[in-house]
């Protein structure tokens, strides 16, 4: 039963397609990786998830059931662009948003304490937001999205302006919450990141889906044609007739391979030749190359330059 | 519902909370009640006291003057009596530009064979139309005292004669009340429209800026953030004037105040003070409904003021129809206008403490103002979910259709 089922979504903004065709689906328990580069229309596709705006055609599925306001209870969103309330003390802030997804005070109150702890702000409880650093404000409007428990939990750019110490903190924490079976949706740039963390990718540029599916079968359609090499000796096993393109950066090779097949008999040869080889491993393609790769052939190479943010 | 007093309660503690509010609650009525006050104890204290000097070979009618001018109830002039000779105007003149002086001008009576005489006043200022204007009406009514003292009446006829007539109003009681009444609400409703259909609209204005509004419409509808807004905020203005119109009426109770502005106890009925409140909250919902609209419509307080006139200009509509409902509270266009929604708040309240108006038009009123309010309140928040979430994309009719039936 999945989560959330986007079924031919379209969505036209005056002149502008911002969504077209858009089909994808979100089981519980995954972490979901929506990539895109800027203006590919991940925050639109995320707006017509929750109700926000509406799809010009298409179907939004939630919990298995047609889109219904009910359902966002359920919920939990963090926008992109963030927003608190200035003047609010942090608490009162957390307990209201807390009540507007349906819990009573008391409970907004008690679990905004206990996850203030758990996010280390709780020196922060009693001050206004104006008050906070913008990393700190993050973190209050990342468990303002969390303190309802909801199943769904929707990221537009969880990660951006966070230092390391705290973008490993939520990233923990999302782990956990996917431990617990919640789905989890994230739109980024930071391809590491989704490396790291997600189960299953969209990719989508200039509104359209490229290809989806999960992490593991998504990389195993890229042939495993990259080999890096480090060596000492006799660097002839670079010419081999399986070699699509070398660079031999005096010691460490970087080899591009005709066919996955190949890196064996090189390494045999290479070892045959009396090169002595310290390293020697297929590389399986990044995310970020994937990602280079298929933006760049929907843009049209011409001008995949400028406009391809990764 | 809950959301909606979700967000208005929030918007009501926050701001009642402020500074702000508690130095508006305390300063304004202070500085109201100091320009009441202070205007009203002046204007009794004003008499036209400027120095003349009056210049008539008439004794008589030079003593009656003086003594008219020097002593009456509004006058406290100094008049100084004399009889023309040959350097006496050039005395006057070089009297009148000297600076150690204070003779603010002189009066040159100059008499005609039998008839009135004429009247020349020379003033140090020409724009000194105070004493001007005493100087008339005191001419006026020591003529009149002297020509009918010539015609033979006795000075006792002649003050029942000029005594001023009083027309005595109490049996119905509330001409005088009601003229009150409805010009405290106009100017109440004024005030309160302008403080805080404002606030309403900036308070919209404000969760733009700071992008709260996205987090908030991903659990709740725009038109319960926009109710709630309107309610919170509306809240703290009746809150305010409520307390107020406490402090007021502690103040009117007072033997001060009653001394002072003089009006008595009891002349408003309570079905009055009922359809008040009625159409000051009607009034209030719909200018705050008309206020979150701009602030629907805007980005930046800069935007906001360029509409201001949308509030402001309706106001105005029913200053000036006022005062034609005074003169015909029962013809067709008095009737007509009282039903803009726009205006009853005011005007039909108006027309309710001057005439008989039939329950029906009442009832068609508050129709009329219910279903405006949510109309405003309906397009208003299409305008805000529109203008924050597409990209400057206006909506057309079959879109906001869908829009209708999908939130």
């Amino acid at each position: 039963m999945p989560i959330v089922e986007l079924q031919n979504i379209r969505k036209v903004y005056d002149t502008k397609v911002a969504v077209e065709g858009l089909t994808l689906a979100i089981e519980p328990g995954t972490m979901f990786g929506l990539l895109g580069p800027n203006g590919s229309g991940k925050t639109s596709s995320i707006r017509m998830m929750i109700g926000m705006t509406v799809p010009d055609s298409g179907t939004v599925r939630l919990f298995d059931k047609p889109f219904a306001r009910t359902s966002l209870n359920r919920v939990g969103y963090l926008p992109e662009e963030r927003g608190l309330y200035k003047k609010m003390k942090v608490l009162d802030q957390l307990v209201f948003l807390g009540q507007l997804h349906g819990l009573d005070e008391a409970t907004a109150r008690k679990r905004s304490l206990a996850w203030c702890e758990r996010m280390e702000i709780s020196e922060a409880i009693a001050k206004k937001t104006e008050e906070l650093s913008k990393g700190m404000q993050q973190k209050i409007q990342f468990i303002a999205a969390l303190l309802h428990e909801p199943d769904l939990i929707i990221m537009d750019e969880p990660f951006s302006g966070l230092d390391p110490v705290n973008a490993t903190l939520l990233m923990d924490t999302l782990v956990a919450l996917r431990g617990e079976g919640k789905a989890i949706l994230f739109s980024t740039h930071r391809m590491d990141q989704v490396e790291k963390l997600c189960d299953a990718i969209a990719l989508i540029s200039r509104g359209k889906l490229l290809l989806s599916g999960g992490m593991r079968e998504i990389k195993s359609r890229y042939p495993r044609n990259r080999v890096q090499v480090v060596f000492t000796g006799d660097d002839s096993f670079l010419r081999h007739s399986g070699v699509a393109e070398a660079k031999n950066y005096s010691g460490i090779a970087e080899i591009k391979l005709h066919d996955e097949a190949a890196a064996q008999q090189i390494l045999a040869e290479a070892v045959e030749r009396g090169t002595h080889i310290n390293r020697f491993e297929v590389m399986e393609p990044t995310l970020e190359e994937i990602f280079i790769e298929n933006v760049r052939a929907s843009f049209g190479d011409a001008e995949a330059g400028g406009r391809v943010d990764a | 519902m809950h959301n909606v007093w979700l967000i208005a309660k929030r918007e009501y503690l926050e701001r009642v909370r402020t500074k702000g509010f508690l130095i508006a609650t305390v300063l304004i009525p202070l500085l109201m009640g100091a320009l009441v006050f202070g205007s009203a104890y002046m204007g009794s204290k004003s008499k036209t006291s400027s120095h003349i000097a009056v210049v008539t070979s008439d004794s008589v009618l030079g003593s009656d003057l003086k003594h008219q001018l020097e002593g009456s109830k509004e006058n406290d002039m100094q008049v100084d009596v004399s009889t023309p000779s040959d350097d006496t105007r050039a005395a006057l003149d070089v009297q009148l530009h000297a600076k150690s002086s204070s003779l603010a001008g002189y009066l040159w009576v100059t008499p005609a064979a039998g008839d009135r005489p004429t009247f020349t006043y020379t003033a140090r200022s020409a724009g000194d139309i105070a004493t001007q204007e005493a100087i008339e009406s005191a001419l006026h009514s020591v003529l009149m005292r002297e020509h009918l003292e010539a015609k033979g009446m006795a000075g006792s006829e002649i003050d029942a004669l000029v005594a001023p007539v009083k027309i005595d109003t109490s049996a119905s009681g509330n001409s005088t009340a009601a003229f009150f009444a409805a010009y405290t609400l106009f100017f109440l409703m004024y005030m309160v429209i302008m403080l805080y259909g404002m606030n309403t609209a900036r308070s919209i204005i404000e969760e733009k800026t700071s992008r709260v509004f996205e987090v908030l419409l991903a659990t709740i509808k725009p038109e319960e953030l926009l109710a709630g807004k309107i309610l919170g905020v509306g809240a703290v203005g009746l809150t305010q004037i409520g307390l107020w119109m406490i402090a007021a009426f502690a103040l009117s109770s007072s033997s001060l105040a009653s001394g002072l502005v003089g009006t008595g106890h009891g002349l408003i009925s309570t079905a009055q003070i009922g359809f008040f409140v009625m159409y000051f909250l009607f009034g209030f919902l719909l200018y705050s409904s008309v206020a979150a609209a701009l602030g629907a419509m805007t980005n930046s307080e800069q935007e906001l003021q360029q509409l201001n006139m949308f509030l402001v200009l309706p106001l105005a509509f029913c200053m000036v129809m006022l005062f034609s409902i005074i003169r015909a509270p029962n013809s067709t266009m008095a009737r007509v206008v009282s039903l803009i929604p726009f205006c009853s708040p005011l005007l039909m309240n108006f027309r309710i403490s001057l005439t008989q108006v039939p329950a029906w038009e009442i009832w068609l009123s508050i129709v009329l103002m219910s279903a405006t309010i949510f109309a405003i309140l309906w397009v208003s928040s299409r305008i805000y979910r529109v203008g924050i979430l597409m990209y400057g994309k206006k909506p057309n009719l079959p879109e906001i259709l869908r829009w209708l039936k999908y939130s």
